[in-house]
């Protein structure tokens, strides 16, 4: 049914725009490399693909004088969807080409932004791109190169969306919300214990060599050895506690 | 949804420079020689790096600029203000407090680039909401509800990528995250505190006002508009003084032939004009005076009968379309302007008979044509039947402009 087709590929499009945003962010960072910008181009070019695709198969769903009043609602309401999935790919977009411009990497003195974020991009990256491991194979100076093609597929959006909007009348306003306020909160996510909440008890520690590092690793380890020996004893005085009672 | 930063992106453009300015001192920052001195951030097991204290941040403004404490407490400040340096400890409050409080860069402060963001709510708690979250919450629902799909959608997907990162990553894209919202939370009056709506709908509303009244209004296509101006500019071309540029001296008599009502003869130039129109000829005093005196001569009965016609037609037609007009336009619809435009084509039809008396008036002042009047009385009688039906499908074709 042209409705599931139109809705797997809307949740494709959303996820690769949701993994090129985390890549975004990363850009500029002390994360930032080569790899990095491979990605961003990959996840871009394959975002765009999605996005034509979805096009085509709304539009001529939409021109369809035959459709149903539920049917029609539906797919205006998969239209609003993609049209806001589209807007944030362009923000993301010319972001992504303004702090590439800002921050080349092949100079030789790099100036990254040291935010704190150190890990690599790549699961991300190979989520978006539906695959298990990702394989680098660029020239190296992607990072200027890039920046060429990100400016003409940028302005290829914006068109794409001015030509959205007056072919597809769509009033964005009109359409009516599937889920409920509420329902998300009671989903099954776990997120673990990153809340803000936790991030308010810090300490710091003047960086020293690496002699530091391993030591700052050490030291946490050697807590947690701590509470796990704590542990046990209470275990076994509980134990030691319930087989004098009996 | 989209958030599109107004407030901020009205001083955008001034600003520019100042902005410049702090992003060069926070580039000078990241020097790996003469830059900041970093610390680490503990978190019970995990370790960030890239955390300063602010006194860190202030001794190394003194000694890279050479200013005094004072001084440098200000620039501190505004590199906070704008969201390039971020607070871990406590976020809320964006001053540069010179003692221990530990501090973070992040990239591009989000209120300089004047561009729309997305902020999914992540969903960091499960549970219930406090009373005047429920109640903010529900407001945000009604107010974005065409966005709410998508938003719940795309908060999921981010979720989701951010699992697939480090966790002290993931600790730091939620510090910035807050960082960023904090900086650039809209004024007070607004609708909510958990997410931030698009205003933009209301000045579209208003635009579709505007573009559905103008709809409504009259038009003449530019290519018939420009075309009797052309026409009407050609016509008075000749007599208008200054066209004639360098010629004005030697027609100088002309001129005032034109303007001295009381000659006895009336000029060529002047005599043509009065074959301009109807209400040339009656302005013109002269003009007025020969054509009571052809009337009475010609006295045909063509002629009379064409004045009282004339008369008469245009009051019938005149009190038939002012009534039509004035009532349609109390209830207006498409149509009310069809009786105006039969009340023009009656109008033009006139015209062309009022060519027809011009014309023979200007026979009279050539004495030569005056033996043709007849005959040419006849033939525009014929002439002004076709062009009567001419102008009937130019007014039938003008009449398509709405």
């Amino acid at each position: 049914m042209g409705k599931e087709e139109c809705k797997t590929m809307l949740d494709a499009l959303n996820k690769v725009t949701a993994c090129y945003r985390h890549l975004v962010i990363a850009l500029g960072s002390t994360s930032d490399s080569q790899n990095l910008r491979e990605e961003l181009k990959r996840t871009r070019k394959k975002a765009q693909e999605l996005a034509v695709a979805n096009r085509t198969k709304l539009t001529s769903l939409l021109k369809d004088k035959t459709i149903s009043k539920e049917d029609r609602a539906e797919y205006e309401r998969l239209w609003v969807l993609f049209s806001s999935s589209m807007e944030l790919l362009e923000v993301d977009m010319k972001r992504s080409l303004e702090i590439g411009q800002d921050f080349p990497l092949k100079v030789p003195t790099r100036h990254l932004i040291q935010t704190g974020m150190t890990g690599s991009t790549t699961t991300v990256a190979a989520r978006a791109m539906s695959v298990q491991n990702m394989k680098y194979e660029a020239d190296s100076n992607i990072d200027t190169a890039d920046l060429r093609d990100l400016q003409s597929e940028i302005t290829q959006v914006s068109h794409m969306m001015e030509e959205m909007e007056m072919k597809v009348q769509v009033a964005p306003w009109a359409v009516e919300a599937k889920q409920e306020a509420g329902a998300e909160l009671k989903s099954n996510m776990s997120v673990g214990n990153s809340s803000v909440g936790v991030i308010s008890i810090c300490e710091e520690e003047p960086k020293e060599e690496d002699g530091g590092g391993n030591r700052d690793a050490g030291f946490a380890s050697i807590c947690a050895v701590l509470v796990f020996f704590v542990i046990v004893i209470v275990a076994l005085v509980l134990g030691y506690l319930v087989i004098n009672m009996s | 949804m989209t958030i599109n930063t107004l407030a901020k992106g009205g001083w955008h453009r001034e600003q520019m420079t100042c902005f410049r300015k702090m992003e060069k001192v926070i580039v000078a920052m990241q020097d790996p020689d003469m830059g900041m001195k970093m610390r680490n951030q503990r978190l019970l097991i995990t370790v960030i790096p890239h955390a300063m204290t602010g006194r860190d941040i202030i001794d190394w403004l003194i000694q890279k600029y050479t200013i005094n404490e004072e001084e440098a407490l200000h620039v501190g400040d505004m590199l906070v203000r704008y969201g390039y340096i971020y607070p871990l400890k406590e976020p809320r409050s964006l001053v540069l407090r010179p003692d221990e409080t530990p501090y973070r860069f992040q990239v591009g402060p989000p209120s300089h680039l004047n561009y729309l963001l997305f902020y999914p709510p992540n969903i960091r708690k499960q549970g219930e909401l406090m009373e005047y979250e429920k109640e903010r919450y529900s407001l945000l629902h009604k107010r974005i509800n065409h966005t709410w799909d998508f938003v719940v959608m795309q908060a999921r997907e981010q979720l989701r990528a951010s699992k697939q990162r480090r966790k002290a990553d993931r600790i730091v894209l939620e510090c910035q995250e807050q960082a960023y919202w904090l900086i650039n939370r809209p004024p007070v009056r607004s609708l909510s505190s958990l997410l931030y709506v698009r205003l933009c709908f209301l000045p579209f509303c208003l635009q579709i006002e505007t573009s559905k009244r103008a709809l409504g209004r009259n038009r003449v296509k530019s290519s018939i508009c420009l075309e009797s101006f052309t026409k009407y500019s050609e016509q008075y071309q000749n007599h208008d003084p200054i066209m004639q540029g360098s010629h004005w001296t030697m027609k100088l008599r002309n001129v005032r032939g034109i303007l001295n009502t009381g000659v006895p003869v009336p000029t060529r130039l002047r005599v043509e004009r009065w074959s301009f129109s109807f209400m040339e000829l009656l302005n013109d005093v002269m003009g007025r005076k020969e054509f009571m005196t052809y009337l009475e001569k010609e006295f045909s009965a063509e002629n009379l009968c064409f004045c009282s016609k004339i008369i008469e037609k245009v009051e019938e037609v005149y009190n038939k379309t002012m009534d039509k007009t004035l009532e349609g336009i109390k209830h207006p619809h498409r149509f009310v302007m069809d009786d105006a435009q039969m009340h023009i084509y009656f109008l033009m039809k006139k015209e062309s008979k009022r060519q027809r008396v011009c014309d023979l008036l200007n026979a009279l002042v050539t004495p030569k044509e005056i033996s043709k009047i007849v005959g040419v009385s006849i033939k525009t009688v014929y002439n002004g039947k076709k062009r009567m039906t001419m102008s009937k499908t130019i007014t039938r074709k003008s009449g398509r402009y709405y």
